[in-house]
């Protein structure tokens, strides 16, 4: 018996019409992450990544094809609590304090919130001692760090993430590049990020997605082979440098 | 700077009592109608034993049919914020609850319902519009990224609303009861003009105005005032203190969809019809519920017979053809001079930055202030002729015309004015290619807020004044008991309103 992929999106076509413009922002996307890898999507902005993300969460229809999270459709699979999700945005609800913004998938689920999880959540993503600021009071970055414990709070089989560290300088970029890398190996979860930082998806991920825009589509899946846990070093390695120049190349060449 | 602000603000008012007080005491205006301040408070010592009375009368009707009037509100706004069509549904209701006359169908609720429940019906009809599109625009604009998030963990509907956009929305409904809390008095005050009863302000108003005692009317005047503001007030601290750092942090870029109108044509005229059929059929179903016989109480079939069929048909045409001759001239002078005024003023204010922050404030104030219930003191000063009628609608207009006017002047970006000022453009350049054309959208906008309620403003002239028009023809109907004719007048001040608000 074969384990369902993580994700699996198969033939996906999308295009959106809108005053008298039609973009087509999906064409034929078809791409499968076995359970358990990491990968990153690159290409230029508007090239439809968010896109991809939105229809494999339920968010967005689409025109033609299919998608499968986990073996289920997308919001079945979000109902069950097999998906975690953090925007580009933080998309905190600005009334709630840093614990019970993240404690809202385990409201939407209807999970009674474990404070010690919550907690530890919290920890994690280096914010103890802020459980109980609004969001108006962190900085941009802190704000996306609740994004990303509240992502993580349901110990997630698939996770989502569409650049969760846009907002975020380089150093504590790094940081949570390392920090991610080793939740996703703790909870041997099936991983999606969206970013637009090469050595960031080079250094995280099992495979890099490019992709080109009008029509949003796939041009090449690219292998990074080195091992794991992978260590800061690896940022200053020559051969971690030449797999960025290929990618680099693929997004830039025709 | 603030401190210094709060002093220039007391001083001015210091000065402008002074003068008052002077021009009071030597009875400059009008042989007297406008007393001086002591004389006022003197008097409202002496009839501090009346006061309570009518204050709480007045309050009683004002909360009922506030809370009423907002609890219906918000869940129409919810209603219609989840359903598009039905907001385009009830398009035709409620823009006929923003732009009715209040006067105008204060005598049939005062015909078809009971004690304090006219009253309450008008304060409750006064804050519904406000409310009602407070919320649903509360809830358009919550957080569309936030709702993805709620959705993404397979949130239903249900779970969206009642976690990210119900309480996004609060902000723009306290916001929208703060408006609504004076407008709660108005419409209590006018249910009191058009109703009789004993006691409430506008009762103790009218009665004073046959007595003619400048310094009561404006004793009763200052309170009905206080009230209003006080409540304004209330909310705005209200709303102050459960607000704090709760704003969105950064701004939502997400384009919002756009409302598809789409489906077959039939569909869309079907809607329409059911849009513009939907009061006349409310209208029909609440007399059917209330049982009121059908002498008094009228359906729109009863009001049609009335008009267009029965044998009085023609006498009654031409007595309503009369009065709107003389209604609907004055009605759109004064309207237009107001706003001509409002924009004027809003112009050049912007020349003069001095001049808004000085004179905003009394604008903002007079935005609280039941300025229809207080025709009686402008009956006082200008007497029963035209140029009431005319002043009363013109200063209608004018205020919420202004304050429109200067706050969307205040949104025109920085940038947009320093670049023709970058080229050397003269103050009128300036003018003539950035605030005129950016304040225009904001003239209609408050044409169209303002066209309601000037009509209110001429009726309520003409009902206890001037004994002209629309608003004489309803009163004097009143004394007729010819009840199809209140009926006809009601519904076509309505229409009018609509059609002039469309
Ligand atoms: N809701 C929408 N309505 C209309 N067009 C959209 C919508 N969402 C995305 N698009 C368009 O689809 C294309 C892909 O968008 P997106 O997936 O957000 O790009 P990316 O995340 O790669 O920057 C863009 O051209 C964008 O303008
Ligand atoms: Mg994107």
């Amino acid at each position: 018996m074969t384990q369902p992929d993580g994700i699996s999106l198969d033939g996906v076509c999308k295009t959106f019409a809108g005053r008298g413009r039609v973009v087509e922002a999906l064409r034929d996307v078809t791409l499968s992450c076995p359970k358990g890898t990491f990968t990153a999507i690159i290409g230029p902005s508007g090239c439809g990544k968010s896109t991809v993300m939105r229809i494999a969460l339920g968010l967005e229809s689409l025109d033609a094809g299919a998608v499968r999270v986990a073996g289920e459709p997308p919001l079945e699979a979000a109902r069950d609590g097999v998906t975690g999700v953090a925007f580009q945005d933080a998309a905190l609800l600005p009334w709630r304090s840093v614990r019970r913004n993240i404690e809202v998938p385990l409201e939407v689920l209807g999970r009674k919130p474990d404070a010690a999880h919550v907690q530890a959540m919290i920890e994690l993503v280096g914010l103890k001692g802020y459980e109980n600021s609004l969001p108006g009071e962190l900085s941009g970055g802190m704000r996306q760090r609740v994004a990303i414990a509240r992502a993580l709070v349901t110990h997630p089989q698939v996770l989502f993430m569409d650049e969760p560290f846009g907002a975020l300088d380089q150093i504590l970029r790094r940081q949570m590049n390392v920090e991610l890398q080793r939740i996703w190996a703790e909870t041997g979860s099936t991983a999606l990020l969206v970013t637009h930082g090469i050595d960031e998806a080079v250094f995280l991920a099992d495979r890099v997605v490019v992709m080109h825009a009008a029509p949003g589509r796939i041009v090449d899946v690219i292998d990074v082979p080195f091992d794991r846990p992978r260590k800061p070093p690896l940022f200053s390695d020559p051969a971690f440098h030449k797999v960025c120049d290929h990618v680099a190349e693929v997004l830039h060449g025709g | 700077m603030a401190a210094e602000r709060r002093f220039a603000g007391l001083r001015n008012t210091l000065i402008l009592l002074l003068l008052w007080e002077i021009i009071g005491q030597l009875g400059l205006v009008a042989g007297g109608a406008l007393p001086p301040p002591s004389d006022i408070l003197i008097r409202l010592w002496q009839d501090r034993g009346d006061y309570p009375g009518h204050i709480l009368a007045t309050l009683q009707a004002s909360v009922a049919g506030f809370v009423i009037g907002n609890v219906v509100a918000v869940a129409a706004g919810v209603l219609f914020a989840l359903s598009p069509p039905m907001l385009r549904l009830f398009r035709g209701i409620n823009i006929a609850a923003f732009a009715l006359p209040p006067i105008a169908i204060a005598p049939i609720l005062a015909l078809t319902l009971s004690g304090m429940a006219p009253r309450v019906t008008l304060a409750a009809l006064g804050v519904y519009f406000v409310t009602m599109t407070a919320t649903v625009i509360g809830i358009a604009q919550a957080d569309s990224r936030a709702e993805d998030v709620v959705r993404a963990y397979g949130g239903s509907r249900w779970k969206v609303l009642r976690l990210v956009q119900f309480r996004g929305a609060v902000p723009s409904i306290l916001a929208g009861l703060r408006v609504a809390a004076p407008n709660a008095v108005l419409g209590a005050i006018l249910a009191e003009f058009g109703g009789g009863g004993r006691w409430g302000l506008g009762t103790y108003l009218l009665g004073s105005l046959g007595r003619g005692e400048p310094d009561r009317l404006w004793g009763i005047g200052l309170i009905a005032t206080l009230i209003a503001g006080l409540s304004y007030a209330g909310f705005a601290l209200l709303s102050r203190r459960l607000l704090g750092a709760t704003k969105a942090v950064t701004l939502n870029a997400a384009v919002p969809t756009g409302k598809d109108d789409g489906g077959p044509l039939w569909a869309r005229i079907g809607m329409a019809l059911a849009t513009v059929a939907l009061p006349f059929v409310l209208w029909w179903a609440l007399i059917k519920l209330s049982g009121a016989p059908a002498m008094i109480a009228k359906t729109p079939g009863d009001v049609f017979t009335y008009l267009f069929l029965a044998p009085s048909a023609e006498t009654a045409q031409a007595k309503l053809l009369a009065a709107l001759a003389q209604t609907l001239p004055i009605t759109f002078i004064g309207m237009v001079a107001g706003l001509a005024f409002a924009f004027a003023l809003a112009i050049l204010s912007k020349l003069s930055p001095r001049f808004i922050s000085g004179f905003m404030p009394v604008a903002l104030i007079t935005q609280t202030m039941p300025l229809v219930a207080l025709t009686p003191l402008l009956v006082l000063i200008l007497g029963r002729g035209t140029s009431l009628t005319l002043w009363i609608t013109i200063s209608v207009t004018f205020f919420p015309a202004f304050v429109t006017l200067a706050q969307g002047l205040a949104l025109v970006p920085r940038s947009a004015e320093d670049l023709p000022r970058a080229y050397g453009a003269s103050r009128w350049t300036e003018l003539r290619m950035v605030t005129i054309p950016a304040s225009l959208p904001y003239l209609f906008a408050a044409t169209r807020l303002t066209v309601p309620r000037a009509l209110l403003g001429v009726m309520i002239a003409e009902w206890l004044a001037t004994g002209r028009g629309l608003g004489n023809l309803l009163n004097q109907s009143r004394g007729y008991l010819d009840y199809g004719m209140i009926w006809s007048v009601a519904a076509v001040s309505v229409i009018l309103s609509v059609v002039f608000y469309q």
